[in-house]
């Protein structure tokens, strides 16, 4: 047994970029892969692991040390660097047990299907990260309350129900969805949408201001303001701006604004690789899904940018990111500087398919959201970067932490996994549970009832 | 060698899903010299002059001088023959 203790302590010791690989190649031959395409995905797969690790510490280094300039300066102390949903991605692959939930994504949606407790098959398995990421916090939070081995099953518990949730949230969404895209068949299974239910009690309120309930052109206000939506000027407005206020001269602010600009653009070409090295994977299963239940009209569940055609969701991204910073200069106990999550996807899409794509609600609703996603950023921190560390997924200077300023679904990640805290007497993550549980049930009643009216007619 | 791209919202993802999809169904058939580009969304206008085709994950409302592809149909399988005949038709 302390052999076998050995061996895995051994492997695991290798660091992500050595170990996940090999589990890859196992995986990628369990599906029928020639062993020339399994090895070629392995190595990416390790690749992309060394290649985020080194622009995580390019980015902390450029912008942590702003940020501690900053905070000297003018006192506001906002120590924790942005990663957004990449660098969140990357660690969440790390984890020793993350290639586990495919099987029980797949495994439970099957058994959810013949059991005719939802008519949606979750193709998204990229996503898979989002429930490998809420298990490892969730590990991170039982661990010192009721120890490792408890831990690590209440992170299934908690990842398979949210693999449940994501299945009926696809399904009480699809109606509306097929609405507003035009897109029949699919729906969306990201967990982004969650956070309607957050909004939920917010946007029946703004439905009672007439003012409120004007259609906006938002495709004229877009292609106004559509260079601002790009990763690079984004990257180099914010450098910038850092740069300013740490007060450097300005060369120091201009290349400040190209490292930031660099940053943020170099994130998606290496994450494609993940993709790219787990795409045969994620379509061995599809194909398996649609031979397995050939013949019954299912809704494909899929990751939200088919929906990225709306021109109100990006007016409302790019209006969120200056609101963004202002809250987290005025938000109390926030530590997150907003950097590479500010394209904040998850705090906009739940509004466009709550509100049917009212750009002056959407707008609103997103700044009435952000705080959220700055708490639960700031209270992950710690949690994350030890898990980047241990795993060697990431590499930043001891004492520097790292977040995102953009995690999905917000408030059900820390409540599912913060709530065990009960036990010590800390009562806020059982608070949000039961807002987000009635905010969720009112609203998929409303889905439900539009659906019902809507088809019968 | 022609080129045809993907896009989506955040360039990562969805996109590439489809591209690393499309390529291997090209590969099946033996059509090697075309060749599958993500892009993001944002920056679809400049790589149309020089694509034969555009794999678009979203609806699209805007006329395109080269062939609209509907992307999702590699996400769902539902047509995703037809689609992929559009390409390699695009691509002669």
């Amino acid at each position: 047994m302390e052999f076998l203790g050995t061996i895995i302590n051994y492997i695991l010791n290798l660091g992500a970029p050595v170990f996940v690989p090999f589990i890859m190649l196992i995986a990628g031959l369990m599906v029928r892969m020639k062993l020339r395409d399994g090895a070629s995905a392995a190595i990416t797969l390790g690749v992309a692991f060394v290649g985020m690790s080194m622009l995580i510490g390019f980015m902390v280094d450029a912008i942590g040390a702003a940020a501690q300039t900053m905070m000297e300066r003018t006192g506001i102390e906002l120590s924790i660097v942005d990663g957004g949903w990449t660098t969140m991605a990357n660690v969440s692959w790390a984890w020793p047990y993350a290639f586990l939930m495919f099987p029980l994504q797949v495994g439970v949606n099957i058994l959810m299907l013949v059991l005719k407790k939802t008519d949606t098959f979750n193709a998204d398995l990229w996503n898979v990260w989002g429930k490998i990421f809420t298990a490892f916090i969730v590990v991170a939070v039982v661990t010192p309350i009721l120890g490792s081995v408890i831990a690590l099953i209440l992170a299934f518990v908690v990842a398979t129900l949210q693999i449940i949730l994501e299945l009926n949230s696809g399904d009480i969404n699809q109606h509306r969805i097929e609405k507003l895209t035009g897109i029949p068949g699919v729906t969306c299974t990201h967990r982004m949408l969650f956070f309607s239910a957050i909004y939920y009690p917010f946007d029946l309120l703004l439905r009672k201001i007439p003012a409120l309930n004007k259609p906006m052109d938002a495709a004229t206000l877009r292609s106004k303001l559509g260079i601002f939506a790009e990763n690079h000027v984004i990257g180099f407005l914010l450098g910038v701006t850092f740069g300013i206020i740490a007060g450097y001269d300005v060369a120091a602010i201009l290349m400040l604004g190209i490292q930031a600009a660099t940053a943020l653009m170099l994130f998606p070409m290496i994450s494609k690789l993940f993709m790219q090295a787990l795409s045969p994977i994620s379509e061995a299963i599809s194909d398996y899904m649609n031979k397995r239940f050939a013949g019954r009209k299912l809704f494909v569940g899929l990751d939200w940018p088919f929906m990225g055609g709306a021109s109100e969701i990006w007016f409302t991204v790019i209006v969120a990111i200056p609101c963004t910073l202002l809250w987290a200069v005025i938000l109390p106990g926030n530590k997150l500087l907003p950097f590479a999550g500010i394209i904040n996807i998850a705090l906009v899409v739940p509004a466009y398919i709550l509100t049917k794509g009212n750009t002056l609600r959407m707008v609103i609703l997103a700044i009435i959201g952000v705080p959220f996603f700055l708490f639960v950023g700031t209270q992950f921190a710690p949690i994350i970067t030890d898990l980047g560390l241990a795993t060697k997924a990431i590499d930043i200077p001891t004492n520097q932490l790292i977040s995102n300023s953009s995690i999905d679904a917000p408030v059900f990640t820390y409540a599912s996994s913060f709530i065990w805290q009960c036990s010590q007497g800390y009562f806020v993550p059982l608070i949000l549970a039961v807002y987000w549980c009635i905010g969720y049930v009112f609203y998929a009643r409303e889905l439900r009832k539009e659906y019902l009216q809507e088809t019968n007619q | 060698m022609k080129k045809v791209i993907v896009a989506c919202g955040s360039g990562v993802a969805t996109s590439q899903t489809v591209a690393s999809k499309v390529t291997r169904l090209l590969k099946e058939r033996n059509l090697d010299d075309i060749k599958v580009e993500v892009v993001d969304l944002k920056s679809v206008d400049t790589h149309i002059k020089n694509s034969a085709a555009y794999i678009a994950i979203t609806k699209i409302e805007k006329q395109y001088p080269i062939p609209v592809i509907n992307g999702i149909a590699f996400l769902t399988g539902i047509n995703m023959d037809a689609e992929l005949q559009k390409i390699i038709e695009a691509c002669k």
